[in-house]
């Protein structure tokens, strides 16, 4: 997957630069790519050229007792997660997709996450820093090292989530969290209709704790995960604290269903079977509405082979995945993501040819075109990423 | 350098002023416009002491379509404003020097409560613990605290994007802000983020939150409330030396436990406090106290109280007091947030600090700040949010002596510089307003600032919004002459 990528790789921050400052000057469009496992969501990049930060890698600093951490974005999140857990800690971030192949600057320019924003929240909590090379051919930094910080206007937060549109990040400071004591996966079987995860969403809301993760998973996900059968949904829970805490949660989880233990690495199985999805979208309304949103999931999956939908109902999302061996055909595709539905519906990954019928882009209000403009003027930054435009 | 004058540095001359406040008055009534000086003296400063900037006119608005219509009046007048809160930040951020000041206080209705998906929805002017109170009935709270709570407003902690001292286990203002609708300073009103579901895009709310005014008017705040902890465990540990207490919080923080609070006083400030009505009971021969918070699910509670507890006496507590019931532990609190309510007793005047160091460089930070202190003949009392590393050194002087004045500035920029030299920033929770200003360069590069400028000019191209503040105005020189210039090219 590197190989198509190695042509305009930097080894610097200074090199990367160059190498935008030429694009402007030729007026070339440049796609930015970290490892290049997320190149799969064919978005709509008018730009010939890679320009990867893939060379970009390796950590700055790590003050354990400081639990936060300074890396280049090339680095990987399994890179990451070694040298964090040799210290007792860890990078609560869990996008989907392959955390060998994962940089920690896709992470974050992308804002993907995973089962464990239930607890942690997004790339939004969790980025304190970053360095990035502007669409101008500039160096800005945003936030910095430490863990609370108002100085100045908060570019961190404004590039975290902005696609590589504005520019591309070389560098971030991230917050850790300590690792729990005790750690404990469980699944709990949860009918499919609509007043049984109805209950489920309320029982979650009156536990007196907050687990680390909660997913309810897809029947066939449950499945081939092999923590649950194909006759009912399955709830996949990660709880974590002290060991009385721990005691506690699995007591406080019997009022959602009897519960069984489940192996830890069902979470990273999770995470890594997504690779060449042909189709991912997310569905989400308020947390009191998830049932809802959850059978509207499952209507649109309805007769796609092996299509499945997983979903955190604290947060209130369902995600949606067609896998490539799924044989929809397009016209399946396109109703997944153009039939009406009353909630809001983001589009991860899709056929190149079906990323036009994705309207109106999320960047299409003026404020979104200014900060366009103001960043990256030439549009030589992923330009058409997310639908601008021009 | 040229002397190029902007928007930043104009000022309406009288008489366009009075026709100003004539048109406000027809949107607002004629009684929420002032107008005399000395109706306006009150305005003149906000909670920054040795500031003073009379506005032009002070306007306040009762609803959010009058604050929109006074927006757009400005913007048809091309007149600059400073939108403000309750005028309790201290930064100098709601300073309106010779130009609008849009007080909001008045919008203080709380819009809705959503007690199922822990929302509720507010108008900037709502005091930060009437959110608090009213949400309390479903047993949930809003979580930043700032100490000046009793009186700051939703919108200025916006604002500001506020911390507190729960922030550090439930993060700042940003954390908890999950849509807004805005007034653009051009009278456009605009949606950010989604309440009710996920957002894609730039991350509008994440810039707005913290942006100081200078990118608009929220008009009403969607936030995220916290469900109130079935358990709460509040600690008073005594050291004889502050290096003792800065390497319990370092000790505590590395444990891998998050307390709801982890919060520093030193003697200083505890002898104020136990001299005031908000006495605590704090030990006053104590060189620092720290008051750890826990809370959460009450299984596993008492094991982690039972760890901080060890890891107070490891780094030489001299006793560890567990708050007994609700009563001693607001007590406790009391003292906390009270301190500078209580320093203003001691001394006419009093500066209040605010850097973050990381947290494992608290000990040395705090020596060098003892340092400065005793060579410069100051008084700096330490309270600050110790587990987030927030320093707050605060300093009481008479600032009518020129002598002592003088020595309280340099004391503050050496004590600055310091925090920057070990990898801080200059500001955690107050904002950089007015005061911060001649700190920027020392963190952000020409170009950071330069980019700083540029979003804000997407959001106020004619910054009229709080000028002159956040970001200093030669760090956007390039910029100077470009919105109107850029605007004209484009539609011709």
């Amino acid at each position: 997957m590197t190989t198509s990528v190695t042509s305009d790789a930097a080894g610097t921050t200074g090199e990367l630069r160059e190498r935008v400052r030429e694009a402007i000057v030729q007026r070339r469009g440049l796609r930015i790519t970290g490892s290049g496992s997320w190149l799969e969501a064919n978005r709509p990049v008018a730009a010939a050229t890679m320009l990867s930060i893939g060379g970009l890698t390796g950590l700055g600093d790590y003050v354990p007792g400081d639990l936060t951490l300074t890396a280049r974005a090339g680095t990987t999140l399994d890179a990451i997660a070694s040298v964090t857990a040799a210290e007792g800690q860890w990078l609560a971030l869990d996008p989907l997709g392959d955390p060998a192949a994962s940089t920690i600057g896709a992470t974050i320019a992308t804002a993907s996450y995973g089962p464990l924003a239930h607890h942690f929240g997004t790339p939004r909590d969790a980025t304190l820093g970053l360095e990035l090379v502007t669409g101008k051919g500039e160096i800005i930094r945003g936030g910095g090292r430490v863990v609370k910080n108002v100085a100045g206007f908060d570019l961190t937060r404004l590039i975290t989530g902005s696609w590589g549109s504005l520019g591309a990040i070389t560098e971030v400071t991230v917050r850790l969290r300590a690792l729990p004591a005790v750690q404990r996966t469980l699944a709990i079987d949860v009918g499919l209709d609509v007043p049984a995860i109805d209950a489920l969403g309320a029982t979650l809301r009156r536990l007196p704790f907050v687990p680390l993760a909660a997913q309810l998973l897809h029947p066939a996900l449950a499945s081939a995960l092999q923590v649950g059968t194909t006759s009912h949904a399955t709830l996949l829970v990660r709880i974590g604290g002290n060991a009385e805490a721990v005691k506690a949660q699995l007591g406080q989880l019997r009022a959602i269903g009897e519960a069984r233990d489940a192996p830890e690495r069902v979470w990273d199985l999770l995470r890594s079977r997504e690779q060449g999805s042909v189709v991912a979208f997310r569905l989400s309304r308020l947390p009191s509405r998830f049932a809802e949103s959850w059978r509207d999931a499952m209507q649109l999956l309805d007769g796609i082979p092996d299509a499945y939908c997983h979903g955190d109902p604290a947060r209130g999302v369902v995600r949606c995945v067609i896998p490539p061996g799924a044989r929809a055909d397009m016209s399946t595709l396109r109703r997944c993501i153009t039939s009406p539905f009353t909630g809001t519906r983001i589009v991860e990954t899709l056929p190149a040819e079906l990323w036009p019928l994705v309207a109106p882009s999320a960047a299409s209000n003026r404020l979104s075109h200014g900060i366009k403009r103001a960043f990256d003027p030439d549009r030589v930054m992923n330009p058409g990423i997310l639908g601008e435009a021009e | 350098m040229t002397a190029a004058v902007t928007a930043n540095e104009r000022r309406p001359h009288a008489p366009m002023d009075a026709v100003l406040a004539a048109r406000l008055k027809e949107i607002v009534g004629p009684r929420r416009v002032l107008f005399n000086p000395g109706e306006l003296l009150a305005y003149g400063s906000d909670g920054l002491p040795g500031y003073f900037k009379q506005p032009s006119m002070a306007v306040f608005p009762g609803t959010r379509d009058e604050v929109a219509g006074v927006v757009r009046e400005l913007a048809r007048s091309g007149v600059p404003f400073v939108p403000r809160g309750a005028g309790t930040g201290l930064s100098g951020g709601a300073l309106a020097d010779g130009v609008v000041l849009l007080g909001l206080n008045r919008l203080s209705r709380i819009i809705a409560i959503d007690p199922e998906n822990a929302l509720a929805v507010v108008e900037p002017g709502v005091v930060n613990v009437a959110l608090s109170r009213a949400v309390s009935p479903y047993g949930l709270h809003y979580a930043p605290d700032p100490s000046s709570q009793a009186a700051c407003t939703i919108g200025g902690n916006v604002a500001e994007n506020a911390g507190g001292p729960h922030c550090l286990k439930y993060g700042v203002t940003l954390n908890h802000v999950v849509a807004l609708t805005v007034v653009l300073p051009d009278g456009d009103i605009v949606a950010l983020g989604n309440a009710a579901g996920e957002s894609e895009g730039y991350d509008l709310v994440g810039a707005f939150v913290g942006s100081e005014g200078c990118f608009g008017v929220a008009l009403d705040v969607t936030v995220r409330l916290a469900r109130n902890p079935e358990a709460v465990r509040t600690l008073l540990a005594d050291f004889g030396s502050i290096d003792d207490a800065a390497r319990a919080v370092s000790a505590i923080v590395a444990s891998g436990i998050l307390p709801a609070a982890l919060e520093m006083m030193d003697q200083a400030t505890i002898r104020a406090v136990e001299a005031s009505i908000y006495a605590a009971g704090y030990p006053t021969d104590a060189a620092a106290v720290l008051l750890v918070e826990l809370d959460g699910p009450a299984a596993g509670l008492d094991a982690d109280v039972a760890t901080v507890e060890r890891l107070c006496r490891e780094s030489a507590a001299r006793t560890v007091r567990i708050a007994r019931d609700e009563a001693e532990r607001a007590k406790l609190w009391q003292g906390r947030k009270k301190a500078f309510g209580a320093m203003g007793r001691i001394s006419p005047h009093l500066v209040v600090q605010d850097a973050v160091v990381p947290r494992t460089k608290l000990p040395e930070v705090l020596a060098g700040v003892h340092e400065i202190a005793t060579r410069l003949r100051v008084k700096v009392c330490n309270v600050f949010h110790a587990g987030d590393g927030n320093l707050h050194p605060n300093i009481g002087y008479d600032a009518n002596d020129p002598d002592e004045s003088a020595r309280v500035h340099q004391a503050m920029r050496e004590i600055m510089q310091t925090c920057i030299a070990a990898g801080g920033t200059i500001t955690g929770e107050h904002g950089i307003g007015l005061d911060k200003l001649p700190y920027m360069d020392a963190i952000f590069s020409a170009e950071s600032l330069a980019a700083m400028c540029s979003l804000r000019d997407v959001f106020d191209p004619d910054r009229r919004a709080n000028p002159g503040k956040v970001v200093p105005v030669h760090a956007c020189r390039e910029w100077h002459m470009a919105p109107r210039a850029r605007r004209a090219a484009e539609n011709p």
